[in-house]
């Protein structure tokens, strides 16, 4: 095989050093810039399916494009790299279509909240039961540096040297808002902590929003650095309030580090139960 | 026997019934054994009283296109009717009020506007209509009586008609159409003298064998759920609704689904995602949402991803006319999209081979693992024709993937290069047959790869893998065949075809040596056949519905010939009356 390198993983010493969960990762090499904080997310999801014990050829991987796009290559199962910002309707039609796959829905900021922003709403109010992952570094990456979606206001960047003008986006808030019956964020930095969030949304029957915080190395120098990130990322410990709107959007507003889940409704149907039940109602 | 052949045209403002009324003369005439096309044409307003004629072709003999001229028109509405009096034959009749609840002015009257040679019929729409049910909702069925009385048709049958299209209404309402329509019978039979010719008495009917009704729309939808259609996504557009209208009510009675997206690029998205999954998936707009869906096109063609979009074109560019048809999409449907990027593109020439067309593309979209586009319009969508129960589709066209072999799974390659190009496909849930799929240029295990050579082999892979489509599709339509030589070749597609073929048999009874070609298939296009054809011709004519020639452009590369065009954009089908014309001429 030309383009894979057999010997990155010694499937032995995995087994001796409880590294089962890296069965989950492919042997492709990634791409990432080191340090890059999506390696951090790619573990906490190996490390989801390996405790879920996922069959490999029942997860599929859908990414849009950007950094976060090469997400499917770097995992043992199924993956579609799609277009900019479509991650999500193409991953709505693949879950309707075959209800049996786990279907992870990757995207960047640039990519879920900027070209692909009109998705969002549209998912969550439909409460597809697909479970979307946000790489938030607040950044265009692979293009070298642009203002995204939540790039901080006045943040110098390639394309706004002078800095930001546009007022960032909270996409916590906004998932609340769109009526997602599942909405947490985990931090790249605390992969075990990503993990048990990441295996909750699996098992969430409904649309599950996860904004993950992660730095951008090489473009960030500034805002989302490890240093930052690490100085204030707290957990927010509030998985007894799960079901409180009014408290979920309050977090959201006033603790942009917070960790944990924001908001859960286990009671509403997903989008499929729904029409079945109106199909045997007749 | 004599054959019947007559257009009938009912002209009214919007909500006046002018298109129950035209609906309801098409389905009892085709009860009666006559072959129907019918047509309406209506603004694009909801209300605001805009004209609306319902029109109505009826014949003995197989109809290909609707007829240009009305032989009878019938005026509901004064103020429309003037205008559509152009589209009434010189000698045609007309059914108007004669009593109507305001007197108009002298010129606002359509009687006023007919030409000497036509013969005009005053009937008091309003009053009797008032007399009947106590309002003026009537009119049309009043109208309809007059028009039974005229042609001596069976009463009963057509009050019979007007129940079963009222049937799940009120009694009230059944009752009020009926009356209105008997008492339109009985007031022109005891009023009228009938001096125009035109009867239905000892006419001869077609076979009366069961027939459908149906649009091109319903057609389509039926096609896909006999097809094994699982998903439908898609975005509400004129003229292409009626057919997620109609998915959405049957797809979840055969265990599929249905999403009403965002947009239309979400709609191509998910169909391209349920297709990645194995599934048949289909979407159907018109221009304006092809514009968006082209985002996607190029992913299904590149990631070799089934996917079936469906284009009823109506007038474009941008939001043109919504309500108008036109052909004007042929060159977005073959080449729409960035970069090298083969297609098929499907383009039905009736409403019966709508049928034909959908099971098709579901079957190639999965067999070649590409994108399909069918082509319609404004007026194969919803046109209304009497077609003989389409046969339904056999196994082979309902279980078309390639899967791969157990030693093809040992070391899986997604894009494996293959004599025909195509490469056997493992779905998401088949162990071993793990793999990745992306937009970017890849090698044989779907890995980005940027390399001339796999740039070259790929793209000529996506391009093999369609040499064998034509070898399945079904062979051109030639009208006439047997004879080495012709004056002239008429080459069309779409749902101008048929008006081409019958211009071209009408021209053979004149005595013009003239055959047509068309094809179901335009891309890839059957290039052997068109040339053998053409090699035939004297002269070649293209008529087609859009301003610059676009197929009769495209041919003209393959021809390497100079080529006659006709071309129209009057929002109306095409008329085979109009190229007809152009035959004789040349």
């Amino acid at each position: 095989m030309e383009t894979i390198n057999s010997e990155y993983l010694d499937e032995k010493l995995s087994a001796v050093r409880d590294l089962d969960f890296l069965q989950y990762r492919s042997k492709d090499l990634p791409t990432w810039c080191p340090g890059c904080g999506y390696f951090g997310i790619v573990d906490a999801l190996y490390r989801a399916c390996r405790e879920l014990n996922l069959k490999h050829e029942n997860i599929v991987t859908v990414s849009g494009i950007g950094c976060s796009g090469r997400t499917p290559i770097f995992i043992n199962s199924y993956g579609f790299h799609t277009l900019h910002g479509r991650s999500i309707p193409v991953a709505s039609g693949l879950k309707l279509a075959r209800e049996d796959l786990t279907v992870f829905a990757v995207a960047g900021d640039g990519d879920a909240l900027g070209i692909g922003g009109g998705h969002l709403p549209h998912v969550a109010r439909k409460n597809i039961n697909i479970t979307f992952l946000l790489f938030d570094n607040s950044i265009y990456g692979l293009t070298k540096g642009q203002s995204s979606s939540t790039t901080p206001y006045e943040m110098k960047t390639s394309s706004h040297p002078m800095g930001n003008p546009d007022t960032p986006l909270n996409p916590v808030k906004l998932a609340l808002a769109y009526g997602s019956s599942f909405v947490a964020r985990g931090y790249a930095g605390n992969p075990q902590g990503l993990k048990d969030i990441i295996k909750i949304a699996i098992l969430h029957k409904g649309f599950s929003f996860i904004h993950i915080l992660t730095p951008c190395v090489t473009f960030d120098k500034e805002n989302m650095t490890w240093k930052n990130l690490k100085e204030n990322v707290y957990d927010l410990n509030v998985h007894k309030e799960k079901k409180n709107m009014e408290t979920a959007l309050r977090m959201a507003e006033n603790e942009p580090y917070g960790t944990g889940i924001f908001f859960q409704d286990k009671k509403r149907p997903h989008y499929q139960e729904i029409l079945k039940n109106m199909v045997s109602d007749g | 026997m004599k054959d019947i052949n007559l257009v009938i045209e009912i002209c009214g403002s919007a909500g006046e019934g002018t298109i129950s009324a035209g609906e309801i003369l098409s389905r009892f005439m085709s009860g009666q054994g006559f072959e129907i096309m019918s047509f309406d044409s209506y603004p694009a307003e909801i209300r605001g009283f805009g004209k609306c004629v319902a029109h109505t072709r009826i014949s003995s003999n197989p109809i290909y296109s609707p007829g240009k001229l009305a032989d009878v028109l019938i005026a509901l509405n004064d103020n429309h009717s003037i205008s559509q009096l152009s589209s009434l034959k010189e000698n045609g009749m007309l059914i108007y009020d004669s009593q109507p609840p305001k007197p108009h002015e002298e010129d606002k009257s359509v009687v006023g506007w007919a030409k000497p040679g036509m013969i005009s019929y005053g009937i008091p729409l309003n009053m009797l209509a008032h007399k009947a049910a106590g309002n003026a909702r009537g009119m049309n069925m009043v109208a309809l009586g007059s028009l039974a009385w005229f042609l001596h048709v069976d009463k009963q049958k057509f009050t019979d008609s007007i129940k079963n299209r009222y049937s799940k209404k009120k009694q009230i309402v059944i009752d009020s159409n009926v009356n209105s329509f008997l008492e339109g019978y009985a007031w022109t039979k005891n009023n009228i003298k009938k001096i125009d010719p035109y009867s239905f008495e000892g006419v001869k009917r077609s076979q009366q064998k069961e027939k459908l009704i149906i649009t091109g729309n319903q057609l389509v939808a039926q096609a896909a759920l006999d097809a094994d259609l699982s998903f439908y996504a898609g975005y509400p557009i004129t003229p292409a609704t009626k057919i997620m209208e109609i998915l959405s009510k049957e797809l979840p009675k055969h265990g599929g689904s249905l999403l009403q997206t965002e947009d239309e690029i979400a709609a191509i998205g998910a169909v391209i995602g349920a297709g990645f999954g194995g599934k048949r998936a289909m979407t159907a707009t018109s221009g304006p949402g092809f514009a968006l869906m082209t985002e996607f096109t190029g992913l299904s063609v590149m990631a070799e991803v089934p996917a079936v979009i469906i284009d009823s074109q109506r007038a474009g560019p941008s939001t043109g006319m919504p309500t108008k048809t036109e052909q004007s999409d042929f060159e977005s449907a073959i080449s729409g999209g960035t970069g090298d990027c083969p297609r098929i593109v499907l383009a039905p020439t009736d409403t019966k081979s709508c049928y034909e067309a959908i099971v098709l593309a579901l079957y190639f979209a999965e067999k070649y693992q590409t994108l399909v586009v069918v082509l319609m319009d404004f007026f194969l969508s919803n046109s209304i024709k009497n077609i003989e129960i389409p046969e339904k589709p056999s196994l082979k066209y309902l279980n078309a993937n390639i899967a791969p072999d157990v030693e093809e799974l040992k070391d899986y390659k997604r894009y494996k290069l293959t004599e025909n190009g195509i490469s056997p496909r493992a779905i998401p849930g088949t162990a071993g047959g793990i793999s990745f799929s992306t937009g970017l240029e890849h090698n044989e295990y779907g890995r980005p790869n940027y390399s001339q050579s796999c740039h070259l082999e790929m793209t000529q892979k996506r391009f093999k893998k369609f040499k064998s489509v034509l070898s399945e599709a079904p062979a051109p339509e030639i009208s006439v065949t047997g004879k080495s030589e012709f004056d002239i070749g008429v080459i069309s597609w779409g749902s101008s075809a048929g008006a081409a073929h019958e211009a071209v048999m009408t021209a053979n009874k004149e005595g013009i040596n003239a055959s047509s070609f068309s094809s179901i298939i335009l891309s890839p296009f059957p290039e052997k056949e068109v040339i053998r054809f053409s090699d035939k011709c004297k002269k070649i004519l293209i008529p087609e519905l859009n301003f610059s020639g676009q197929f009769a452009n495209f041919l003209a590369g393959i021809l390497k010939r100079p080529v006659e065009k006709l071309n129209f954009i009057t929002g109306r089908p095409m008329a085979s009356e109009d190229i007809l014309q152009k035959l004789r001429d040349m």
